[in-house]
């Protein structure tokens, strides 16, 4: 670029790292493709009250274990409870669960990620190993210890999920960070008489934060899963809320009698895990080796 | 190589020249210099071992003055630079000894965040490196507001407006329309105008300027030497101008001080510098600038190399590559004097000035 002014044309994003994110994105089909796939459900969740058949806890008791048919899309099932219905109101659950739980865990994970980053040294290391000891826990045990401990409801559900997640938002913020703050803007700030807060939430998060949200990505799939799991094994939100894990369980006890009422929600999951995937996968592939670099 | 010192005839005119600096500088000295950094000794951790990369350093600035560090590459003007803003990493190296006098008080003694107030406020420091100093995730408008609204009280519209007049001061063309442009959309030149405005946002009694055109090219670091020294003039403060560049350092200096291996081996008004070099290492540096005016077939160099900071010899740490050695030389220290006939001139040498001895070698 010349000395002389150029001015650029077009309107400006407000943050460098989206302008990043978007670059990345249009590179690659297959985040696209993710990611309408998954506004989609997202979608469907939000209109469940407007756009599902029936009410999701209506029970018709002649009308149980049913095939899918004109009146119940996907059948119903061993109440007579319409599952299309169920879905969509259980991805409403299944959609908050994990988008609060990775939230909190991005949130908590990537401070004590920076923070560990950025001090070094004793600080550093001890932090990164409680990190690892919280990583070797798998999820499923990590949900048993913390239900076993406060019992079984949503809330529990997302501080487990949350704690299977910290650990990992914390070394994917740690990494970058050490990159950073070796770099000369990060002297420049300090010579500048910066606070090191200042200099971690101005001048670093920012430059880190699109690695730290394609991991957030990924983690939704991996938490909806979780969700699902926790579910399964009976240590999710109570029956009869419906919730895709939960329904998969009902109908994993009738599966004999009638295969749609654990498919469906199977394919659910499947379909949403996938997308997220797809889209976290993509903007990775992208987005890598332009950060690393810096620009 | 020719022994002694350069010619004491046909430079008459010079030394009037550089006499003539001297009382100004003396005239200044009523006032209280600025900064006053005394032994200052400044160790690294190498190998298992502490060694100084930077030793019994001692020297003043005066108001408006430009103070200009010469030597090459390790040879500590950094580390000087470094002490003097608190900012030698912890862990690896630390000031350990002597004082630095700014402000009414010893600089080496005050706490990391008292540290921090002065810092970009009263005393800043711009970089070697244009491309990688600015943060590229942030506008450039933000990154000069943000050093204003920090050690100002100053509102975000309030400091917006002013990092405005500041980026038109350093002469960024069409700033009101880059203000919210990103580093990568600038140029190096251009770059460390935005460098410039952000270290004088605070308007700084001091600005320590770390090889701030040595990344640039030969045109744009004219440019850029030329508006540090007009904001130099405007905003009245005094400058420390760390380079390994002679050429630049005639242009925009008024004293100079050489650096080898972690010690001022000379330092002196820049005319006396330039006209009669006395230390054997200042000799040798001005004979290896290219000149355009001299019909010679090649450049002198100064054979050898710095010596290890693990491994610095006794005595002159120059010795080893001196062509004036005496077998002194490598057994003593030899201490910073003024010569006899220029009080201001100062020099760490045996054999050009050995001190009480009344008369140069």
């Amino acid at each position: 670029m010349s000395d002389v002014s150029v001015v650029s044309g077009g309107p400006r994003a407000s943050s460098y790292a989206l302008q990043q994110l978007a670059r990345a994105f249009n590179a690659n089909a297959t985040s696209w493709i993710g990611l309408v796939t998954f506004l989609l459900v997202v979608a469907l969740a939000l209109l469940a009250p407007l756009i599902s058949p029936y009410d999701p806890l209506d029970q018709d008791i002649l009308a149980r274990l049913q095939g899918p048919s004109a009146a119940h899309w996907f059948g119903t099932d061993s109440y007579g409870r319409d599952i299309l219905s169920r879905l969509l109101w259980g991805a409403r659950l299944s959609l908050v669960i994990s988008t609060v739980s990775i939230l909190a865990a991005v949130v908590i994970g990537g401070i004590i990620g920076i923070l560990a980053g950025y001090i070094g040294g004793r600080f550093d290391m001890v932090v990164m190993q409680a990190m690892d000891v919280l990583l070797s826990f798998p999820s499923l045990i990590m949900g048993l210890m913390v239900v076993a401990m406060l019992g079984a409801s949503m809330g529990n559900l997302m501080i487990a999920i949350a704690l299977t997640a910290i650990a990992p938002f914390a070394r994917i913020a740690r990494a970058p960070t050490i990159l950073v703050k070796e770099r000369d803007y990060i002297e420049a700030c300090r010579a500048l008489g910066y606070s090191d807060l200042r200099i971690m939430a101005i001048h670093i998060l920012p430059n880190i934060v699109a690695e730290i949200l394609v991991m957030a990505s990924l983690w939704l799939a991996t938490a909806i899963r979780i969700e699902a799991s926790l579910s399964f094994i009976g240590l999710g939100v109570r029956p009869p809320t419906a919730t895709w894990g939960g329904m998969i369980r009902e109908g994993f006890e009738n599966i004999l009698d009638s295969a749609s009422l654990s498919v469906f929600p199977s394919l659910a999951i499947l379909l949403v895990v996938f997308s997220l995937n797809m889209l976290g996968d993509g903007l990775r592939d992208a987005i890598d080796p332009k950060l690393r670099g810096g620009e | 190589m020719s022994s002694a010192g350069p010619p004491a005839l046909d430079n008459e005119g010079t030394r009037s020249l550089g006499r003539a600096a001297r009382s100004a500088v003396r005239g200044e000295h009523t006032t209280a210099p600025i900064l006053a950094v005394e032994n200052l000794v400044t160790t690294f951790r190498t190998g298992g071992g502490w060694h100084a990369a930077v030793r019994d350093v001692s020297f003043v600035v005066q108001h408006n003055e430009t103070l200009a560090i010469v030597g090459e590459s390790g040879c500590g003007k950094s580390v000087t630079a470094l002490s003097i803003m608190g900012l030698v990493p912890p862990g690896n190296g630390r000031v350990a000894g002597g004082q630095i006098h700014f402000g009414g008080r010893d600089l080496v003694a005050l706490d990391e965040e008292e540290m921090r107030k002065i810092r970009g406020d009263r005393i800043s420091m711009i970089f070697q490196e244009p491309m990688t100093s600015l943060n590229p995730v942030l506008t450039i408008g933000f990154q000069v507001a943000e050093a204003l609204s920090y050690h100002r009280d100053m509102g975000r519209r309030e400091a917006a407006a002013t990092a405005l007049e500041l980026l038109e001061q350093v002469k960024i063309p069409s700033a009101r329309q880059r203000f919210d442009d990103y580093p990568h959309q600038f140029s190096g030149g251009m770059r460390q105008r935005v460098m410039i405005a952000m270290a004088l946002a605070c308007r700084p009694e001091l600005l320590l300027a770390d090889e701030p055109t040595t990344a640039l090219d030969v045109t744009i670091q004219a440019e850029v030497l030329a508006l540090l020294a007009e904001l130099k003039a405007a905003y009245g403060m005094a400058m420390i101008f760390i380079t390994h560049n002679l050429g630049v350092v005639a242009s925009i200096a008024d004293r100079v001080a050489a650096m080898y291996a972690g010690e001022i081996v000379e330092i002196a008004p820049v005319n006396e510098l330039f006209a009669r070099p006395t230390h054997p290492y200042t000799e040798l540096l001005l004979r290896s600038i290219p000149r355009v005016d001299r019909d010679t077939a090649g450049l002198s160099v100064i054979a050898g190399q710095v010596p290890a900071i693990g491994a610095m010899p006794t005595g002159c740490r120059f010795a080893q590559r001196c062509p004036l050695r005496q077998p002194i030389c490598t057994e003593r220290d030899p201490i910073l004097v003024p010569l006899p006939d220029a009080p201001d001139h100062h020099v760490r040498c045996w054999v050009r000035a050995a001190p009480g001895e009344g008369r140069r070698a």
